[in-house]
This record gives structure tokens, sequence and C-alpha cells, in this order.
């Protein structure tokens, strides 16, 4: 409630300004036209090669069975169906969700604990918020490599080490079939967290601090606070959040490519890894490209799936 | 306002157009595509990392040298990943340099000629269980042998005299060493940091079912059985198989026996803990050999003979091939190439010449591997690739099988609580067997 009356206003400005000049005729009309799309190009072609052409090429290699020197079998749906039906296929999609569910949930919280603790304009919390960024600007296979060690699966691992002073471990982390997951989403929330924690930093601000003093002053404890200002006021980015979360774990690959390989005894692997695998270590570019549209076919049933849920509520 | 509609669906029209133009060109033709000679230098690829691909720069140049043809030479790490895209391209690589058991997977996909192999200078000095390893599923010949190596068994020889212990002869050897290195502080720091053997456990790749091989062939096992006619069977499921791979759970599962990590280690994680003085025992190739020379000392390990399991010593060979791809169009400057590859000065260059040798083992009978390198541990290699060596049948794609075999492997290895041996060798039996019909190499 607290953003709505804000963005009304600044989408109807420019609008205005347009109306009460009608007169400037059509060529400064086609000018400024030419201008907008001038500055597009660049943006449009890198767009076009870059994205999607592959995405086109994609979709047309799912329907075949690839092999250029020998000229591509048209083989219809039967890609898909060998994907739907492998069972491979299909534990790694329990992963992928799990490991998504669990990051995203994960990331949201941890991120949202750590802008609350973190709002501020002081210089202390600049320079803390910068270092707890650092993990999202790092690459994900050093930051995989450097979680590689700290996991080490022995009681002199860093990890089991500082488990051993409250008497548990040692763990197995990413030896051990139980454990790997729960080891990669640890990772995937450490790097992810962050950014979720400057999204909603940037919603925190937006809030009307006089809300803040008027619940204190009719008695509101912290927690009634939290739940009936804050969190409310924190709607949209954290629909954001959450949209780009779901996204980008879904496409999780680097994390586990570098942690796990996808083992041990396939504990871990997810979608991208499977379909990374069949593509390029197997040369089953079709069945690979039919993973891959499928995956974007659930991306955008999610991606706009939450934003047609996140509507409804603000409506409500 | 109308005006701005019209000119911005005008636009749009305009792009869709061109990005369907771009499309067209993109995508248009699925023949295969002709050779043809462009009448630039003979361009060859190899896999092969940067030291490597200094041997390879100085072998060419001496080529370049000698017989006045260019070479475009690349070398590429990720050869396979690579050789896709420029197939999407229909333009490979005149020559392609990579292992003899990649030509299953290049005729399958169509990106090889068929050679003569009489055409070949100096055809008759390697052996012919070599050329036979060059023929497709069809019995043509689709590559020319250019280097060979077996794996080999290295041990830290300072901790085992450490600790008062013979050179293993037989598997169970190998496992009470490995035991000892990991449990009596062989390198005397008081601390318990050591371990056994370092195995490369993980899928990837499919790493453990390449390491794992040697062992099983020990004890009679096997992955597939060539039923001959281009036809294969599965026997990963027979009783000598079982045994092979109960004694390698029981390295994975006797704490200390295989290094930690083991289970998702590829060889770049596991190789360090060998390097790094943190096990002693390494099954791999002798390409290793100046990396660990450097790190830990000539004297301060061994290459032996493979111990025994209970039936021989079977080691893995292995080894690299001179692909022609369907796309060259340069068979003069091919030819040349070849022979020049083939050769003793070849060969001889391409163990010498540079950093790491690219040639291990040589496939001409005239080089002697121990003599050229002055160093008897390579008549360790040589001596098992001729008398206890088995190499992956090449016909067929054997990546699949061996991507298999390790995602097996590596779930029985990781459950040490159930005895899932039988059960897990009879899964991978079906899945081999799948693999080989869609190949319709199935008997």
């Amino acid at each position: 409630m607290t953003v709505t009356p804000t963005k009304p206003a600044e989408t109807l400005a420019p609008a205005k300004g347009a109306k009460t000049t009608p007169a400037r005729g059509k060529r400064t009309n086609r000018k400024q036209l030419l201008a907008i799309w001038l500055f597009l190009v660049p943006a449009a072609v890198l767009g076009l090669y870059f994205k999607f052409i592959p995405m086109v090429e994609g979709i047309r290699l799912s329907l075949f069975k690839v092999q250029p020197f020998l000229g591509d079998v048209f083989v219809g749906f039967d890609n898909y169906i060998r994907v739907l039906t492998d069972a491979r296929f299909m534990e790694a999609l329990g992963h992928t969700v799990v490991l998504g569910l669990t990051q995203t949930l994960g990331a949201l919280v941890v991120g949202f604990v750590l802008a609350l603790l973190l709002e501020g304009q002081s210089r202390s919390l600049w320079v803390l918020r910068t270092a707890i960024f650092l993990p999202v600007v790092t690459a994900l296979a050093v930051v995989g490599e450097i979680w590689r060690i700290l996991y080490f699966p022995t009681a002199d691992g860093p990890l089991n080490n500082i488990l051993s002073w409250v008497g548990l471990g040692p763990l197995q982390f990413l030896n051990g079939t139980d454990t790997a997951l729960w080891s990669i989403a640890v990772v995937g929330i450490w790097s992810g967290a962050p950014y979720n924690m400057v999204i909603i930093l940037a919603g925190l601000t937006g809030v009307d601090r006089s809300l803040y003093e008027s619940a204190g002053v009719d008695g509101a404890t912290i927690w009634q606070r939290l739940r009936y200002i804050t969190l409310p006021a924190l709607r949209p980015s954290i629909v954001i959040v959450l949209t780009l979360a779901a996204i980008r774990s879904l496409r999780s690959f680097t994390e586990v490519y570098v942690l796990t390989g996808g083992g041990p005894a396939g504990s871990t692997e997810v979608w991208m890894t499977r379909m990374y695998s069949l593509g390029f270590q197997r040369n089953d570019i079709g069945v690979a490209s039919a993973a891959a549209v499928l995956l974007l076919v659930v991306t955008l049933l999610l991606t706009v799936g939450t934003q047609l849920l996140a509507r409804r509520k603000a409506l409500r | 306002m109308d005006s701005k509609k019209m000119s911005r669906s005008r636009a749009a029209v305009a792009l869709t157009i061109a990005s369907a133009a771009v499309l067209t060109g993109c995508g248009a033709g699925s023949s295969a595509p002709a050779a043809t000679d462009d009448g630039q230098p003979i361009e060859v690829w190899a896999r092969a990392g940067t030291d490597a691909a200094t041997t390879y720069a100085a072998l060419f140049k001496e080529f370049t040298a000698k017989t006045g043809v260019q070479v475009n030479f690349q070398g590429v790490p990720d050869l396979d990943q690579q050789l896709q895209t420029r197939a999407a391209s229909k333009k490979l690589p005149d020559i392609v340099i990579n292992d003899s058991a990649a030509l299953g997977n290049y005729t399958a996909q169509g990106y090889l000629q068929t050679l003569d192999k009489s055409t070949v200078a100096g055809n008759d000095k390697i052996a012919d269980s070599l050329w036979d390893e060059a023929k497709g599923l069809d019995g043509a010949t689709y590559g020319v042998p250019f280097s060979r190596q077996t794996m080999v068994t290295m041990i830290r020889k300072d901790w085992r005299e450490k600790l008062g212990l013979p050179v293993p002869k037989t598997q169970e050897d190998l496992a009470a060493l490995a035991q000892a290195f990991a449990t009596q502080d062989p390198d005397g720091n008081g601390q318990a940091d050591t371990y056994g053997m370092t195995v490369p456990g993980s899928t990837e790749r499919g790493y453990l079912g390449w390491w794992a091989s040697s062992y099983i062939w020990q004890d009679g096992g096997s992955y597939l059985k060539d039923e001959g006619d281009g036809k294969y069977a599965a026997t990963a499921s027979s009783a000598e198989a079982e045994k092979g791979v109960t004694w390698i759970k029981q390295q994975f599962c006797t704490p200390g026996n295989t290094q930690p990590g083991a289970l998702t280690a590829a060889t770049s994680v596991a190789s360090p803990f060998f390097q790094t003085g943190k096990t002693g025992i390494i099954l791999t190739g002798p390409y290793n050999l100046t990396a660990f020379d450097t790190a830990l000392g000539k004297d301060t390990y061994e290459v032996i003979e493979a111990p025994k399991g209970s039936v021989d010593n079977t080691v893995l060979a292995e080894g690299e091939n001179i692909y022609v791809t369907a796309s060259n169009g340069k068979p003069e400057q091919t030819r040349k190439v070849i022979d020049y590859l083939v050769s003793p000065d070849g060969q001889k260059a391409g163990m010498t010449a540079g950093k790491q040798p690219i040639v291990r083992v040589p496939v001409n009978a005239d080089v002697d591997a121990a003599s050229v390198y002055n160093d008897p541990r390579w008549g360790v290699v040589q001596d098992a690739l001729k008398d206890s060596s088995k190499a992956f049948p090449s016909a067929i794609n054997f990546v699949p099988v061996k991507q298999a075999a390790a995602e097996a492997l590596n779930k029985i290895v990781s459950d040490c609580g159930s005895d899932n041996v039988a059960s897990g060798l009879k899964d991978l039996d079906t899945a081999i067997n799948n693999e080989l019909t869609s190949q319709n190499a199935k008997s």
C-alpha cells in the first residue's frame, strides 16, 4: 500500500507532457521515433543473435536427431518422449525441485534477515554490506573449489573441525548420498542470499518510517511491526526476488558441476547437468535440446505464475 | 498516434523479416557437406593442454621445415565440445588427433573418412593389432594409430620402505599397503593425514568406470564382450566382474584406503593427493611422470608392474589415433602429415620435442620408448602394453558404456552398508545392453 501512490504519479507524468504538445507535428515525432529505434538497434541485434536465434535453433534441433555430417533426421516429438520417460531425468527433476525450493526459500530468509540487520546509512554498515555481497560477484567455479575444501569430509576438514567443537561430525558432506544435495543447497544460499539482500534493502528504504512510529505508539511488538508493516511493504521486492531465484535455481549448473559433478550415486544430478552430459558427453544434441525447451517452458510458466499470483494478491 | 503505431509495426515487420533471413541463412540445408580444398594451410586439431601443445608445435615446425607443407595446429583441451560446434557449421578441422576410443563416436556421427592403410608409408611398422583397433563397425579403417600407453601403478617408495613392506604382487598386497599407508603414518609427521590410493571416483566423464576397468579385468571380468561382426553383449554381472567390483568396493568402504572425497573426485581433483604427498598409491597414465617427478622427486616413488588379481595383471591400454575428417579436401597434404607423424622421426619428436610427450609409447616398431626417454620406467609401460593390456572396444561409441559403468559403480561403492554389488551390476548389464541396442551393436 505504501508503494502504490507513487507509481501512477510517475507513469502519468510523461504522458501528460506528451498530451500538452500535440501541435509539434509529425516530423519531430518521426525523428524521435527514429532515435528511439536507433538506440534500440544494438540491443536488438545482440539479443537477436545471442538469444533469439539460438533459442529458435534450439527448438528446431529438439525435433531432430542431430548429426550434421549425416544429415539431421526429423523425429517429431520422440526426443521429448525420451526425456519425459527417462528415469534419470525424472530423478534429476526431483533433485532440481528440492534444490530449487531450498535454495530459493533459504536465500530469501537469509537475505531478508541480512537486510534487516544491515539496513542503515552508517559507513561501517556500507563496508559490511560490500563484504557480504562479495560471494555474488565471485566466480561460481572459484566458490565451488573453496567450498570443496571447506567441506573436506575428514575430521580435520575445516567445517568438520568446527562441528567437532560442539561434538558433531565428522560429516561426509559432498561425499555422502544423503548430505550432498543439502551441502550444495547451502553453497547456493550462501552465494544467493546477498543478492536478495540488496533488492530487499532497496525495498526497505521505501517503507514509510512514520508507520513504524505510529505502530510503536499503538504498542505493536517488533514481530507485529515486521508482520503488518515491513512484509506487506516489501511484497514487490519479494516477488522479484522469488521470480529471479526460481528461474536461477532451475538453471543451477555450475555449483553442482564444480562441487560434485552430479554424484555421488547420482544424488545431486540436476536437470542442467543431465542435459549437459547428454548433449556434450553423449553427443545427443537433439535430446538435450528437447530437455532445454522443456526447461524453458517450465521457467516461463513459473514466471508467469508467480506474476499472476502476486498480482491477484495485490488486488485483494 | 496512428502513424506512431504504423511505423512501429513497420519496423517490427522489418525486424522479423531480417531475423527470418538470418535464420534461414543459419539453418539451411541438412545434407552432408562436401570436402573441398580452400587453399588454406591444413588444419590439425588435437586434444592437448598447454604443455602438450608445445610438443605439437615443435613437431609440426620440424615437419614444415622438412616438407614445406604449412600446418595450422590448434591444441584444444575440450576437443569434443569444440568439434561439435565445428560440425554444426559443417567444416571440421582437416585432421583430428584424439583418443582411439573416440572412433566409434566419430564414425557414428559421420565425422570421418575411411582410410586405405596401404597408402600410409611404414604401415607395416605398426602392429596389426593396432590397425584392428582403428576399424569401425563396418570393418573399414577410420584412423591411423599414433601413440599408445597403459595405466601404470605408482607407489611411494620412501613410504613403503619406511614401513618395511614389500612391493605389492597381488590385489590383496595392494589393499594391505593402502591400509598401512593410511594407518601407520608413513610420512612421519605424527598426524593421521595420509591415505592409501588416489581414486578418481567421480561419474564425471565416466572416470570411475575408466579407473575400475583394470581391476575388473584382473579378476577376469569385463563390462562387455565382443561377439564378433560388430556385435557386443554386456557381461558386467558375471561372477568374475562381481569379484573385481567387490574388491573395489572394499577399498572405498575401508576408511583411509582411498583419499577422502574420492566418490566425487575427477582426476583433476584426485591426482593432487598423490602429487602433494597425501596418498601413496595411484593407478594412472605415464603422462603424469613429468609432473610427479617435479613435485615429489624421481626417487620418492616407483613405477611397478600392476599387482595381480585372481586371474592376471591386465591394465587398461589407451592411445591416440590420427583421424581424417569428412570435410578434408587436401589428400596430398594429409598423406604427408600422416606419413611424418608415424615415421621414426615424427614419433621421436612427439616423445621429446616439447614439455610433455604426446607420443607416449610409440606405435612404430622401430622406435623404443625406454631408450628414447632413457628411463627404465617407460620400459614398464612398454612391457605392460605388449604383454598384459586390454583396450576398450573402439568400434562402438564406448563413452556411454563407460559413463553407465561409472554411474553404476559409483552407486555400488557409495552405499557401504548394503550388499548391493550383484544387484548393481545386474542394473549395469541392463544399461549397457540398452546402450548397445541403441547403437545397433547388440548381439
